[in-house]
């Protein structure tokens, strides 16, 4: 077989996007580079789906042949010859079949495309972009198995049906698919990159790179199911059955209800026990990796940005051994629900977890959440005469991030959406809903076993739930979209890829990204902080930050701050690894905040604002603090700022004069106020806004700014003020829509504490900063116009 | 409370006249064809024509109860577009509020069934990645059905997201 890049020129850095489909006659046709070299399965192929069929004929035609006493009348030694001919043909013809198909299957899994060929007779070709692919499972039945080999099957999400390859070598199942969970994150990396292939064996099909997270033991997993509620049913239902049919003396007919149920249980052992048997949910390099089975060895990979729904249920008598079931929405593994095909993918992300399992399972498919921080609303209490057998249990609630919503007393279920997954709301209210002033909010998303309804909420809990979800998955969605990489470089995503997997990281553990650096989550107390491959004083800013923060712990400011743990370069980037700070990011936690809360945190983050002149300088007089050449000092407080201002002033220059009328009478203003700002220079923060603060709340339920973290360039040894007129300016950039009267009422707030003086100081500082952020005219344009209309009031 | 479905800062659009009276006329149908036959065949086997004429009684009755109950049921329709989303209200005992937002649109069908052409009437339906999403509006003037059908989908555009 030949490799399929070879007839290829060598991949260029940048191959065209996938998305682009080129022009219609190109499709599925030999491109104009010359034919292209398509792959077919493994030539064992028709020989092993061959023994599927052969299996059945001796199955079928061998309980023929044990005589079973029913009737004493066999084959006689004619009839045997015409039965073997039959077999003989039978056999032939699906020889033959099985061949054909081989034959006409091709695909062809490149740098540009993932294409696949089917049909002798009716061709179909299939094109799919690579980031429509949700997941790649490899698949080993047990006959495959023993050659070595496996199938791929490739999930590309709603309308169409599951990719299937069968069968490769594992070794060729295994590039592939990594290849492909690579395109689908979106990274662009060639097919043949080296050292990126782990060989899975015929035992486990864990890559040496895969950590494995939650491992299920046999004692675990039969223990689980002996207690299951589906498990119990069934038997309870068995045992009715024969009791009832024995007291009436009537066995035989039990059997036409006992042949179904049997056959269930049957089946049920094989779903929940074979096939979850030796299960291991392991951390890849592209999200989460289940392996499973006792005779066909599945081992599915989920990106984990491709999860739509968590679930987590219990059944009563799970509930004293602390035993939980995760299961996952994932598009197109819902639709393999209900054939019993036992190869399937199942969307049992975790078959039985303890507490510690569930935990760490949480923690990488929905990394920084946390599930018992999320405040949870019960139902109101009439709503038990609508729900008499577990009103109880209702309860729903929402963090940044995710709508909870939890039911059930025998069977306690959890179900768990991120904001940016929700497809729909639908709000429901029944006639006797309405007499009992309680109303169903159903979040709608893709198919699959977790189904979120919030029951029976209070009418005005269950119009606030509605209105405000879809701005919350607005807003998520808009987030996760910031923290989505774009188009890095094939040698910086090699690079950022090296640092993380020292670490054990993938990108799904990523918290934020910023100019300077991308941060990782490190276990629940560190973060790693990873600086851009373009950083040219990475290295220098690591120290500099190190000696500050190490000035400043235990400072008696009140507020925390961040410490560096450990630093250093791995593979040509630098890297820190911080303490993470405690509560959550302002920014983030104002969205969904009532107003009265709202306010006392905004108040207490004006405190944090001017708390952060107490932290101690290493330097006296105006001075840079941070940077290349840092620390740098200056002879007085304007020469500083104009020297941060002209620092940036030379590449938007152009474009403010273009914008704005008369910019250089606006800057000569701004020069003329400086020079005459005198006083003590003061540690100023210098980007002091609600993304760089962390909020936590009090026992009493006060939220208080706990903690202040991202000093970087901006932050200089200068006038304090300049952290307070930040602060009050920098809220107006916050998405959420009660922004702009939120900063009109802090800056109310600010004047009524320092005095009317501070109506200049603020105008004048809204100057500085539009000039100090208005290179990113090039890059976001939203704070640009921010900008923009700082300079023009 | 009465706005627990009331639009978000907004009015319901309502649906045309044409919507309600292709209701009543394909409920009086089906109630009146199923009294109808019974009472035919009362009347061809036996002689007791009074109970054929009970029925068609009853029937009477139900439609012109129905009529009563179809006029409050197609008023309880309404959407509304707004910037981001797409509002969908209705029903009279079981009442339901849809939220689609434009971002989470996979397709947008318009339908047309015969009785609905013979009224002038078609119904569009909004199709997101989720088999829950029930967002049809039903009985639409045609004119309007095809400028929300253009609309939802260049503004399905401008909001696309991943999934």
């Amino acid at each position: 077989m030949s490799e399929p890049s070879s007839s290829l020129p060598a991949a260029a850095p940048f191959p065209p996007q996938p998305s682009d489909p080129g022009p219609p006659s190109d499709r599925g046709q030999p491109s104009e580079r010359g034919v292209k070299q398509t792959e077919r399965p493994h030539p064992l192929t028709p020989l092993i789906r061959g023994w599927v069929v052969l299996l059945a004929i001796l199955i079928g035609f061998g309980r023929q042949l044990i005589p079973d006493g029913s009737g004493s009348e066999g084959f006689d030694g004619w009839d045997f010859r015409w039965v073997l001919v039959g077999v003989g043909a039978i056999l032939m013809v699906a020889a033959l079949a099985g061949f054909l198909t081989w034959y006409f299957t091709r695909y062809v899994i490149d740098d540009e495309e993932l294409r696949i060929e089917t049909g002798a007779i009716f061709k179909n070709s299939k094109r799919v972009p690579f980031e429509r692919v949700q997941s790649v499972d490899i698949i080993q039945q047990l006959a495959a198995r023993i050659f070595g080999l496996a199938e791929l099957r490739i999930e590309v999400g709603t309308g169409d049906s599951t990719i299937k390859l069968r069968y490769l070598t594992r070794g060729q199942a295994a590039s592939l698919r990594d290849y492909l969970l690579s395109r689908a994150h979106g990274d662009r990396v060639s097919r043949r990159e080296p050292g990126s292939t782990v060989l899975p064996s015929a035992l486990t099909d864990l890559g040496v790179e895969d950590q494995p997270l939650v491992t299920v033991g046999p004692q675990r997993l039969v223990g689980s199911f002996l207690l299951s509620s589906e498990f119990l049913v069934s038997i309870a239902m068995l045992i009715v059955v024969l009791v009832v049919t024995t007291a009436f003396g009537v066995v035989a007919f039990a059997l036409a209800a006992l042949i179904p149920l049997a056959i269930g249980l049957v089946s049920m052992i094989g779903r929940r026990v074979f096939q979850m048997f030796n299960f291991t949910l392991a951390q890849s390099a592209r999200g989460v990796r289940v392996t499973r089975g006792l005779f066909n060895l599945t081992s599915q990979s989920i990106p984990v940005n491709r999860i739509q729904g968590v679930r987590i249920i219990q059944p009563i008598l799970w509930r004293r051994f602390g035993w939980y079931r995760v299961d996952v929405n994932v598009l197109g593994y819902g639709s393999a629900e209900g054939s019993d095909n036992d190869t399937n993918a199942t969307s049992v992300l975790v078959p039985a977890a303890d507490a510690r399992d569930l935990d760490i399972t949480l923690s990488r498919i929905l990394p920084g959440f946390d599930l018992s921080a999320v405040e949870l609303h019960s139902s109101p209490r009439r709503s038990r005469w609508l729900r008499p057998f577990d009103f109880w249990t209702l309860r729903y609630g929402a963090d940044e991030r995710v709508v909870i919503t939890e039911h059930g007393w025998l069977t306690h279920v959890r179900n768990l959406v991120p904001h940016a997954k929700t497809q729909s709301v639908r709000l429901s209210q029944g006639p006797i809903q309405r007499r009992l002033r309680v109303a169903d909010v159903h979040l709608d998303i893709t198919r699959g076993p977790v189904t979120p309804i919030a029951h029976q909420l209070d009418e005005t809990a269950a119009r606030e739930l509605t209105m405000t979800q879809l701005d919350r998955a607005r807003l998520a969605r808009a987030a996760d979209s910031e923290r989505r990489p774009v188009d890095r470089t094939d040698a910086d995503a090699h690079s950022q890829r090296t640092v993380l997997a020292r670490f054990g990281l993938s990108e799904s553990d990523r918290l934020g990204s910023g100019g300077e650096s991308e941060v990782y989550a490190l276990g629940p107390d560190r973060v790693l902080r990873v600086y851009r491959g373009t950083h040219e004083a990475a290295p220098a800013m690591i120290r500099q930050l190190t000696s500050l923060y190490s000035r400043w712990q235990g400072s008696p400011i009140g507020l925390e701050v961040p410490q560096i743990l450990d630093g250093g370069e791995i593979a040509g980037r630098s890297f820190s690894v911080d303490r993470r700070m405690s509560g959550h990011s302002l920014s983030g936690w104002l969205r969904l905040a009532e107003t009265g809360p709202r306010q006392l945190a905004l108040l207490s983050y004006l405190d944090a604002a001017w708390a952060m002149q107490r932290l101690p300088s290493p330097v006296p007089g105006p001075a840079r603090l941070l940077g290349v050449d840092a620390p740098r000092q200056f002879p007085s407080l304007a020469a500083l700022l104009s020297d941060q201002l002209l620092r940036v002033i030379p590449q938007s220059q152009q474009r403010l004069e273009h914008d704005i009328p008369n910019v250089s009478r606006v800057w000569d203003e701004l020069q003329e106020w400086l020079r005459d700002r005198h006083g003590e220079p003061r540690l100023v923060h210098g980007d002091f806004c609600p993304p760089n603060c962390y909020v936590s709340v009090l026992p009493d339920g006060r939220p208080v700014v706990s903690g202040v973290g991202d000093f970087s360039p901006h932050t200089l040894h200068a006038d304090p003020m300049m952290d307070v007129a930040g602060a009050v300016i920098f809220l107006e950039l916050e998405p959420y829509a009660a922004a702009a009267d939120d900063a009109r009422w802090l800056t109310g707030q600010a004047y009524a504490r320092f005095g009317p003086e501070l109506e200049q100081v603020i105008s004048m500082y809204r100057l500085y900063y539009g000039f100090y952020f208005s290179n990113t005219f090039e890059f976001d344009p939203d704070t640009y116009g921010w900008c923009q209309r700082q300079l023009t009031r | 409370m009465d706005d627990l479905f009331a639009p978000p800062a907004y009015e319901w659009k309502r649906l045309p006249p044409g919507f309600l009276r292709i209701r009543r006329l394909s409920d009086a149908i089906g109630w009146l064809v199923l009294f109808t036959i019974p009472a035919v065949i009362l009347l061809i086997v036996t002689d007791l024509w009074w109970l054929s004429a009970l029925l068609w009684v009853v029937a009477l009755v139900i439609i012109g109860l129905r009529f009563h109950f179809l006029r409050r049921s197609c008023g309880s329709w309404g959407y509304v577009e707004r910037e981001d989303d797409l509002y969908i209200t209705h029903g009279v005992w079981f009442r339901s509020l849809t939220a689609v937002p434009y971002g989470r649109m996979q397709l947008v069908e318009v339908e047309s069934g015969p009785l609905e052409r013979l009224f002038n009437l078609a119904s569009v339906t909004l199709k997101t990645a989720s088999p829950g999403t029930d967002a049809r509006i039903p009985g639409l003037d045609p004119a309007e059905a095809a400028r929300l059908r253009d609309q939802l989908t260049e503004l399905g555009e401008a909001h696309a997201s991943g999934l």
